[in-house]
């Protein structure tokens, strides 16, 4: 009982010395993040003054909104897909992870993670944006409605949209063409997703009860808990040559 | 090698293929504790895929290697701990600096320990002539630098095997001399055993207690150093 208490232990230690190591060195090279946030903010500034030069005082309709947001999501999930193990691999720093005696799931458990609290940022960033920029015709939520719409409506998808991209990156780290490899694998792998997260956002921001949305909701637990699973059966193979 | 040291590292038909490539095709040598062997070949000999299959980065085709009694498919967490390897990218993340490097190589060894961490790595920056530098991201440090970094970061979870890829490529005539007197050291004060594979002739010839050549994934010729003509050595590649 005890050993496997320290097995945990250590095995959390571990885990958490990745994770921080990330986190330093994405600190370090704080341009590329910039760089990601940039092309958000830019991207929001070309929907909404498209939108607004062709409807001139009319607040941008939920439903165009919700679609600018995760269009931008998914685009910067494949800026990030890149630093997960692409750009790890292709330094030879992945070698020296895997050579140490730290287990293939813990790493990748740490990049998911990693990818999540990099997204969950950049998203903290351009949602605020776009709400200041876009002005969508949101009605005013009240505070559970908005703690719903977060939790559910953007850390649920954002924490499948890392599971998934965590499992492209390595997937797609031997190849030698990784740019054209990355979007092909995560298309079909994220395609049965973007539907739900769309309605599931569209109709939290409409103010709609759970009981509503819990279809959506399911939908999203299951290929979060499949991508998962697939991640750590598959561990062995991924980052072993 | 020699008659005196145990079997520490046993390679039976090693074997790796890529399609119809065979980067090594049935090695089979054994090496003794506390010995340094050579690794030398032509350029696609097979000696970084050796290297690459010895650490565990690479899973080989077919073959069986036993190091310390143990091999990689039951007891791959012991022997990981204790091999330490310099590839031929460095493991170092360029932006953080080398303390942040060694305490993090140290955490996933699970050596590192607060109290004692940073007086372990003053000696060996010390001992490397790093001491102004340890603060300094790894971009910043020169070629040498960077290798003798390398050096304490395998060092710093007290291997038994050190596996080194081309450790003297990009170094000048002093690093390589300094490094070769620190891996001699190495070898005679930890009984360390150290596989080098190498362009260098010279240098293997220095250090080394036995030499592999390494010839189209195959061995050309495997024997102690005093045993191979250094005149003739080329004419096994």
């Amino acid at each position: 009982m005890s050993t496997k208490k320290n097995s945990t232990k250590s095995e959390l230690t571990l885990f958490v010395t990745i994770l921080q190591k990330d986190i330093k060195s994405e600190i370090r090279q704080a341009n590329d993040i910039i760089s990601i946030i940039l092309f958000g903010i830019i991207s929001i500034f070309i929907f909404s003054s498209s939108y607004n030069t062709i409807n001139l005082g009319v607040r941008m309709p939920i439903e165009i909104f919700v679609i600018q947001i995760w269009l931008i999501i998914f685009f910067t999930l494949i800026f990030i897909m890149i630093k997960l193990f692409v750009q790890e691999k292709e330094r030879g720093t992945l070698d020296g992870l895997t050579s140490s005696p730290v287990s293939n799931n813990i790493l990748l458990i740490s990049k998911v993670v990693f990818c999540f609290i990099l997204l969950s940022f950049i998203e903290l960033i351009l949602v605020l944006f776009s709400f200041f920029i876009s002005v969508p015709s949101v009605q005013i939520l009240n505070f559970n409605e908005f703690l719903y719409y977060i939790i559910i409506g953007i850390v649920l998808p954002t924490l499948d949209i890392s599971i998934c991209g965590t499992l492209v990156s390595a997937l797609s780290m031997y190849s030698k063409n990784k740019s054209f490899v990355l979007p092909l694998l995560l298309f079909p792998i994220i395609l049965p997703i973007t539907s739900p997260i769309i309605s599931l956002n569209i109709r939290l921001l409409e103010g709609e009860l759970l009981s509503m949305v819990v279809i959506e909701i399911l939908f999203l637990v299951a290929h979060a808990i499949l991508m998962f699973s697939i991640l750590v059966l598959v561990s062995e193979e991924l980052l072993s040559e | 090698m020699s008659n005196f040291n145990a079997v520490l590292l046993e390679c039976d038909n090693i074997s790796k293929q890529y399609g119809f490539f065979f980067a090594l095709n049935k090695i089979s040598f054994h090496l003794d504790e506390s010995s340094i062997l050579g690794v030398i070949g032509a350029n696609g000999a097979g000696k970084t895929t050796l290297i690459r299959i010895l650490s565990g980065l690479t899973s080989p085709t077919s073959g069986k290697m036993v190091i310390k009694g143990k091999n990689y498919k039951t007891d791959d967490k012991f022997l990981k701990k204790i091999i330490g390897t310099i590839a031929n990218k460095s493991f170092l993340y360029e932006e953080l600096t080398i303390y942040e490097n060694l305490k993090f190589y140290s955490k996933l060894y699970s050596v590192y320990d607060k109290h004692t961490f940073k007086e372990k790595i003053e000696h060996y920056a010390e001992q490397f002539n790093l001491s102004d530098w340890i603060f300094e991201p790894i971009s910043n440090l020169s070629t040498g630098m960077k290798q003798k970094v390398e050096i304490i970061r395998i060092l710093i979870h007290n291997p038994s095997i050190l596996l080194l890829d081309e450790p003297f490529s990009g170094l000048d005539f002093n690093t390589i001399k300094l490094l070769i007197k620190i891996l001699t050291e190495l070898k005679l004060k930890e009984n360390l055993t150290i596989i080098i594979a190498t362009h260098n002739i010279e240098v293997v010839q220095e250090i080394s207690d036995a030499i592999l050549i390494l010839k189209n994934g195959k061995i050309s010729k495997f024997a102690p150093k005093n045993e191979i003509d250094k005149n003739k050595i080329e004419f096994y590649f």
